[in-house]
Formats: C-alpha cells, sequence, structure tokens
C-alpha cells in the first residue's frame, strides 16, 4: 500500500521536482502485471477508489475503465496472492501496473499522457496544454493566455507593444514565473519577459493560484505560472511553424530532437520573429508596434539512467532589438524638438539551467535534487532623451531532500538555497545598483490520508543581506466531500524587492520624471483564498464549475504614482492600505461531442492608497467576462475556436484635465474618469493534415481601437507627452495564417 | 482586408464540403488486417493515424480479435499504402512488422512486448 504512494512520489521527483501535477484522466486504460516477471495477471480487479465502478484485466492484463464520476483519482487492484495497490492516477490516461506477490516488495511503473482539468493538486491549479496552445496564434507567451480565464494579459503602453500578464488582478510581476519549476526571467527580464519563450518552445503552461509552495523561494504573491519546455526524450524529430500576418509581421520556429544514446537525448529550439512594416492605423503619427528582430535558441538536454539519476541541462541564448516612435523616426536621430520621437532597445540575455536528481535504491519516495541556474540579462534603450541601461546577473542554487516520515501519508522537502542577485541600472544618468545574496532553508510537510484530505505546511526563512531576515509560512489544505467537489484553500505570505524602474517601463514614454524615494523597502503581503471546484455531469456530458476568491492585502508596496502630478512618477512605500479581492466563477461543459463551452465571470476590486487617498487601481475594470467556443471534429482534422473577452467601464486618471490645469487639482484630490466597456473577439480555424497543419485566425475582429492612445502625440518633446495612458487594444484587427510541419 | 475575408469563407466551406463528403458514406473498398494493437488506447491511435491517411474513408480496430477494418477509396490509395501506414503507427499489419522507431514511441502499455 505505501509503497504504491513512494512510487507516485518517485515519479513526481523524476518529472520535474514537485508541486504543479495536474488533471484527471477521462478514460483510461493500462495493464497490470507481476512485479518480478512481468508476466500479465489475468482478472485482477481494477476499482475507482471508493466507487462501485470497476472492471478486470483480460488475457493480456489490459484493462480498461471509464472514466469515474470525473474527479476521482485514485485506483485500487486487487488480485488473489497479491499484494492489493492504491495507485493516484494523476490525470494519466494509460497505466502500467506491477503487483508485488505477497510478502515480497512492490513497485508501481506509471507512464502516460496528461489532460487538461486538475482534481488532483492541493493548490488551485490549471493546464494550459499543447493543444490548448495551438488554439490562439503561435508565437510566444503572451498569445498562450488567450484561451484561459484565469490569466489577463495587457499591452502596458502605446508604443513599445510591451505585454504583461495579471494575475488576481495584480500586476505580472507579482507572480513567479518559472520554466521546469526553476524560477527564470525575473527583476530586469520581466517588463518584455513573454517574448522570451516562444510558443513552439511549450509543451504545457500550469497555472497555479495564490501563494503556492515555499520550494521556490519567497517571491509569488499572487501565483505562479510553470512553463514546461518541451522535452527531449518525447519530441518530434522536426517541427516547423511559421506564421505571418496582416501587419506584415512574420514568425518562423524548427524545433529538432534526436536521441543520442538510449539514455541521451536533446533537443535544439530555433525562433524568430521580424516586423519590419511601419504601421500607424489610427493616424496619430506613431508607429502602433515597434519594428524589431527577435532571435531565440534553445537547447535542452537529457540523461536518464531510467534507474535512479536523472539529468537535465537548458541552454538560452536571444537577442532583441526594438525601434518604436514616431512614424518618420530613424535610429540614431537626435531626440530634440524639431526631429522624430523614438525609442531604441536592444536585449541580450544568455542562461543556463541544470536539474539533477537522484532517488535512492530501494527507497523510492526518498531522493535528492540540485537545481542550479544562472543567467546574464543586458539590454541599452532609450526612450526620446531618456536613456536606460541595465545588466543583471543571477545565480541560483537549490538543493531539495525529500523523504518520508515513517510511511507516505506523512512526507516532507527540506533544502537548502542561495540566490545570488547583481542588478546594475542607469537611468537618465542616474545609476542604481543593488546585489542581494540570500542563503536560505526550507521545510514543508505534506499530510495525505488514503481518501480526501491533503494539508501541505511550508516554511522558508532566508537571510537577505539587505534586508536582514525573511520568514514565510505557506498554507495549503485540499479537502474532497466527494469525489467530484473538492474544497481548497490557501494562506501564505510572499516577499519581493521590487525593480520600480524595469517594472515601469511603459511610464519611460513619456515625459514624466521618475523619482524613487530613498527608503524603498521590499515587498510583502499575505495572500488568503480558496476555491470549490464541483465536477458533473449533463446528458452524459462532463464538465466542472470552478469559483474562487482571493484577498491579497499588502504590508508595503512600492507603489508607483502617476497621478498625483502629471510630470511624475513618483515611487514610494506605501502609506495606508494597497489589497486586490478577486472572484472568479468559471464554467466548462463540453455542449455536444464537437463543442466545447468556457464561460468565466470575474470580479476586481483592487486598490491602492495614493497621496492619503485610498482610490481603485487605475485600468483594472471591477467587471469581466469571457467566452470560449472550441469545436473540433472527430480526430480534431478540423478544428474551430472563437474567444470573447468582455471588460467593464473602469476608471483611468484624468491626465487630460491635470496637463491642462498645468498641475494636480488644487484641492489635492486626484481626478479619474472612467472608460466605458468593450469586447475583443479572437478566432483561429485549423485544418489538420497527416503532417501538416494550416491555419488562419483574427485578433480584435470588430477592429475595437481606443481612440487617441497617446497624449500629445503631436508634441512629443512637450512635457504633455505621455503614451502610458493604455487601456483597451491600439493596433485594430489582425488576420494572420500560417502552418505548422510535424515528423514525429 | 476585404480579400482576407473572402479566403477566410473560402476555406471554410472548403472545410464543411469536404466533411459533407466524408459524411456521405460512399461505399469503397474494405481490407482487413490482423493487428499488434493490445488496449484502448491503441485503438485510438490506429484509427486517428489512420483517418488523416490518404483515401482512408472509415477505420475501426475491435480491440478483442486485433483486426483492424479500413474503407477506403481504392483510387486514392492501396491495401499496401494503408499496411505500411500501420506499420508506421507503431504496429504490426499481418505478416508486416512494425516501423521500430515507431514503435519505440508507443506508449508502454501499447507495446506488444511489454509482457515479456
Amino acid at each position: 500500500m505505501y509503497s504504491t504512494n513512494y512510487r507516485v512520489f518517485w515519479t513526481m521527483v523524476f518529472l520535474g521536482l514537485c508541486l504543479p501535477f495536474l488533471s484527471v484522466a477521462q478514460s483510461l486504460s493500462g495493464r497490470v502485471l507481476d512485479a518480478t516477471s512481468s508476466s500479465p495477471l489475468i482478472g485482477a480487479t481494477v476499482t475507482w477508489l471508493g466507487t462501485t465502478q470497476a472492471t478486470s484485466t483480460d488475457a493480456t492484463g489490459y484493462f480498461q475503465l471509464k472514466a469515474a464520476p470525473s474527479g476521482e483519482s485514485s485506483l485500487l487492484v486487487t488480485y488473489i496472492g497479491y499484494k492489493s495497490d492504491t495507485i493516484q492516477v494523476q490525470g494519466r490516461s494509460n497505466l502500467v501496473i506491477k503487483l508485488q506477490s505477497s510478502g515480497s516488495l512492490k513497485e508501481v511503473t506509471v507512464t502516460a499522457k496528461q489532460d487538461r482539468y486538475n482534481a488532483m493538486t492541493p493548490t488551485n491549479s490549471q493546464v494550459i496544454t499543447a493543444m490548448d496552445l495551438t488554439k490562439s496564434a503561435c508565437c510566444n507567451l503572451a498569445e498562450s493566455f488567450e484561451t484561459n480565464a484565469s490569466v489577463e494579459v495587457s499591452t502596458s503602453d502605446a508604443v513599445s507593444g510591451a505585454k504583461q500578464i495579471q494575475m488576481l488582478g495584480l500586476d505580472g510581476s507579482y507572480t513567479l514565473m518559472t520554466t521546469d519549476n526553476v524560477p527564470a526571467l525575473r527583476g530586469l527580464a520581466t517588463p518584455y519577459r513573454l517574448n522570451y519563450l516562444s510558443g513552439t518552445y511549450i509543451e504545457a503552461i500550469d497555472i497555479i493560484k495564490g501563494t503556492g509552495s515555499v520550494l521556490n523561494g519567497y517571491e509569488s504573491i499572487s501565483g505562479q505560472v510553470n512553463v514546461r519546455l518541451r522535452d527531449p526524450e518525447k519530441s518530434d524529430r522536426l517541427y516547423v511553424n511559421l506564421y505571418g500576418n496582416s501587419f506584415a509581421k512574420w514568425d518562423a520556429n524548427v524545433n529538432a530532437s534526436a536521441t543520442l544514446t538510449p539514455k541521451l537525448s536533446t533537443i535544439l529550439m530555433l525562433h524568430t520573429d521580424q516586423m519590419a512594416n511601419r504601421i500607424d492605423g489610427n493616424d496619430d503619427g506613431f508607429l502602433d508596434l515597434p519594428l524589431g528582430k527577435h532571435y531565440n535558441v534553445f537547447n535542452k538536454w537529457k540523461y536518464n539512467t531510467g534507474k535512479q539519476w536523472v539529468a537535465e541541462l537548458g541552454l538560452q541564448a536571444l537577442r532583441e532589438t526594438r525601434t518604436g516612435g514616431q512614424v518618420g523616426y530613424r535610429s540614431g536621430m537626435p531626440q530634440v524638438e524639431g526631429s522624430f520621437y523614438g525609442t531604441e532597445s536592444e536585449t541580450d540575455r544568455y542562461s543556463a539551467y541544470s536539474k539533477t536528481s537522484y532517488t535512492f535504491k530501494n527507497r523510492p519516495y526518498q531522493s535528492l535534487g540540485l537545481i542550479l541556474s544562472g543567467s546574464h540579462h543586458a539590454f541599452d534603450s532609450n526612450y526620446g532623451a531618456r536613456t536606460y541601461n541595465g545588466r543583471q546577473n543571477s545565480g541560483l542554487a537549490n538543493l531539495i531532500f525529500q523523504s518520508a516520515f515513517g510511511n507516505t501519508a506523512h512526507t516532507y522537502k527540506t533544502g537548502l538555497s542561495y540566490q545570488l542577485e547583481d542588478y546594475q541600472e542607469e537611468l537618465a544618468g542616474k545609476d542604481y545598483t543593488r546585489k542581494e545574496q540570500v542563503p536560505g532553508a526550507f521545510f514543508e510537510y505534506i499530510y495525505q490520508n488514503s481518501t480526501n484530505l491533503t494539508l501541505v505546511g511550508g516554511v522558508r526563512a532566508d537571510h537577505h543581506n539587505l534586508y536582514g531576515w525573511v520568514y514565510t509560512p505557506r498554507f495549503n489544505v485540499k479537502y474532497d466531500f466527494t469525489p467530484n467537489t473538492i474544497l481548497r484553500l490557501a494562506a501564505g505570505k510572499g516577499f519581493r524587492v521590487a525593480n520600480p524602474i524595469a517594472e515601469n517601463v511603459a511610464s519611460l514614454i513619456s515625459n514624466r520624471e521618475f523619482v524613487l524615494k530613498d527608503n524603498l523597502a521590499p515587498e510583502k503581503a499575505w495572500n488568503l483564498g480558496g476555491s470549490f471546484t464541483q465536477y458533473f455531469e449533463v446528458g452524459a456530458r462532463k464538465g466542472a464549475f470552478i469559483t474562487d476568491y482571493y484577498y491579497t492585502s499588502f504590508q508595503n508596496q512600492v507603489v508607483p504614482d502617476m497621478y498625483s502630478s502629471p510630470y511624475q512618477v513618483v515611487f514610494s512605500n506605501l502609506d495606508g492600505r494597497s489589497f486586490s479581492k478577486s472572484f472568479q466563477a468559471e464554467l466548462q461543459y463540453e455542449l455536444t461531442e464537437m463543442l466545447d463551452v468556457k464561460a468565466a465571470y470575474k470580479y476586481f476590486d483592487v486598490r491602492t492608497t495614493y497621496n492619503d487617498q485610498l482610490l481603485q487601481r487605475p485600468f483594472i475594470p471591477n467587471h469581466r467576462a469571457f467566452l470560449n467556443l472550441g469545436f473540433a471534429t472527430p480526430f480534431d482534422k478540423w478544428r474551430a475556436d472563437l474567444t470573447a473577452q468582455w471588460f467593464g467601464p473602469r476608471p483611468v486618471p484624468d491626465m487630460e484635465g491635470g496637463h491642462l490645469n498645468g498641475g494636480n487639482s488644487p484641492d489635492g484630490i486626484i481626478k479619474t474618469r472612467t472608460v466605458s466597456p468593450y469586447a475583443v473577439f479572437n478566432g483561429q480555424v485549423t485544418r489538420a493534415f497527416k503532417k501538416w497543419e494550416v491555419y488562419l485566425g483574427g485578433e480584435n475582429l470588430l477592429n475595437y481601437k481606443q481612440k487617441n492612445p497617446i497624449i500629445a502625440a503631436d508634441r512629443p518633446f512637450s512635457q504633455n507627452f505621455d503614451a502610458s495612458m493604455v487601456w483597451a487594444p491600439i493596433t485594430g484587427r489582425l488576420i494572420y495564417a500560417g502552418m505548422r510541419f510535424t515528423i514525429k | 482586408m476585404k480579400t482576407l475575408k473572402i479566403w477566410m469563407l473560402a476555406l471554410v466551406m472548403t472545410g464543411f464540403a469536404t466533411v459533407g463528403f466524408a459524411a456521405n458514406g460512399k461505399k469503397g473498398d474494405e481490407v482487413k488486417f490482423k493487428t499488434s494493437a493490445v488496449c484502448g488506447m491503441c485503438k485510438a491511435t490506429i484509427e486517428k493515424g489512420l483517418a488523416y491517411e490518404k483515401g482512408v474513408e472509415k477505420a475501426v480496430l475491435d480491440v478483442d480479435s486485433k483486426i483492424v477494418t479500413v474503407t477506403y477509396d481504392a483510387k486514392k490509395t492501396s491495401p499496401e499504402k494503408l499496411k505500411k501506414a500501420v506499420n508506421e503507427l507503431g504496429y504490426d499489419a499481418d505478416d508486416s512488422p512494425a516501423t521500430p522507431r515507431a514503435y519505440d514511441r508507443l506508449d508502454e502499455c501499447c507495446k506488444k512486448d511489454s509482457a515479456h
């Protein structure tokens, strides 16, 4: 009984050290074998734990089992003369179960594929599968969230084309981003980081709401986005994707993988995108999208002995240049009145990571893992006359040991970490440097009873060379009232050191002065929340209803105040309250065999104290709605998707008023105005052939645009110029087409 | 922009036409192979794989007998080609063995040898 669980934990380590394990099997098949001789066991009974739904294996040991009342995740396998076994299915649809004859050690090997909805993890998690990724355009991580209701992607300004994610109504910098569960793309990389991973590099994305586990550090506050990169062992030999759109932006991707020896495999992933077309759809004299060239290489290696050792190595290099601003601007033009306004940036980034894990012999539940990662990020940029350059060198070491107390109902993970961050920033001639050295230790205890309760309690203590001791407690509970009715609760603390300039690059595209107060302290917040999941079946079709509520309260926050003065952005510590309340209700249902529906409603109440006034955070609508229709013919030969997003009215700072008045209103009250609601529609049609796929799609199909997104666009060198007041799409309808080619 | 719309429409129409044609169920030739399929998972793999083969109208695998019945258009494909297609999915078809690489990539439970 117990060593089965050991095997499950062993598998979890094997697959990437820790948490995000998602989904429920739709239908299950597998076979039951004798553990020592591997001969099939005929007539073994396989039952969904806690139900009467069962089957027995056939003459060759095979069984097939209909997905239990969805949500069911444990199988009970019994056979006379053998030890019974409970198996956590964990989203696999295909199992090999090895039973040990009574008296000797047991073993179970679990192999298979992953489905979408998750009933397993103690945290509120969702998966965007590789199939979902092909539903929206190809190009990078930003587009990957388009068919998902939990993460919003917004454009940060009207010039740079940068996109930001938001979760729980909070800025993307409060979301921890990891690739293969290694923290990645932090610090100065934040503003454009969604461009740094091509959609074709990605196998799946795990989205975790709430603070999550302590294993990956103290940073996550609103949640975690884990990007699972393609696995060299399982990838197609060749994958090519070509994309072009009506703005004349081109994208090309090539993935090639090879198994060099039975143990060693590698994948090389290449990506480039090119935008050379000057578009000014709203005739404000500014390019709607910057011109740019992006080159990106990712190489991943995997060494798998199939026994105790697994090692992985990832290497990435990228180079990106962007030129934006007025249509007449050419590189190198002087930035003075009478010339053209322009923005330029050049980014070079190199990074590497390695993961090694060792599983103890005859103790499959016990393992030791070492994660090392390092990166160098450098950029030079200018926004009009203002220059902003940065360098960041990062290093991270994480040693994780996991084992069990007595039996696998009580497991733990513990370890040591060391993080180094060396920042050098220069803004308008002023230097900002910071060197962080943070050794830390963590411990996480997991209790899992055999039926319906999981408790995860974690704590970490880190010593920050600049800010002293940091203690991070986090707690998760999952309780299954029935296999179909699941309640999760989470509470935890997050801590992070803000990078105010990098996180507010959009505001650089204005002539506001950046004022950083001297005593900026780290950001700290508590996040409390929970979710309720109900799986159901109506007319033999499956569905799920998921609702969640999270409350995030900041103890300190670095508040960018653009609202008290139109000519400055003042960064100061929070003085007063700052919080976010987020509610979401989502319904997923298979309407017919070919049509899937996802609908969601979201309510956000996000407020921060600016200049002694607790105001609704600008640009964040209170109400949002989301609808996704997915259509697919048998065998996915034809697929069509339509996504609609509706954004309710929202407050934006009344800058026009402020500018015209030449400053803050005399009574010191910050003026806001409300902008009207709007909806955005995206759609795509895909036709699959044996090795080919062609797709045609459109974004912003109704061509909704914010009128005059740039304030004082005709006088970019004047004090009033401001391109950061963006709340709706600035580019109009976009039509794209592309093809994918695969050799398996 | 208008041209693009027309293109899009044309593409969608072609799609429906294709689907409609397939659904008409024009009686084609039929061939049966004994495969090395072992489970329900294999059924899905084989049926989907064959559905993408040129000229195939329908493919049904009976898991118990391991026999796949393929309805096809003789003008577009031949039993030899279909046999090869089954091999390239990782399964034997009558006397013709599975392509080794495709076989290696099958999920563990779909391999005919996993019991030995």
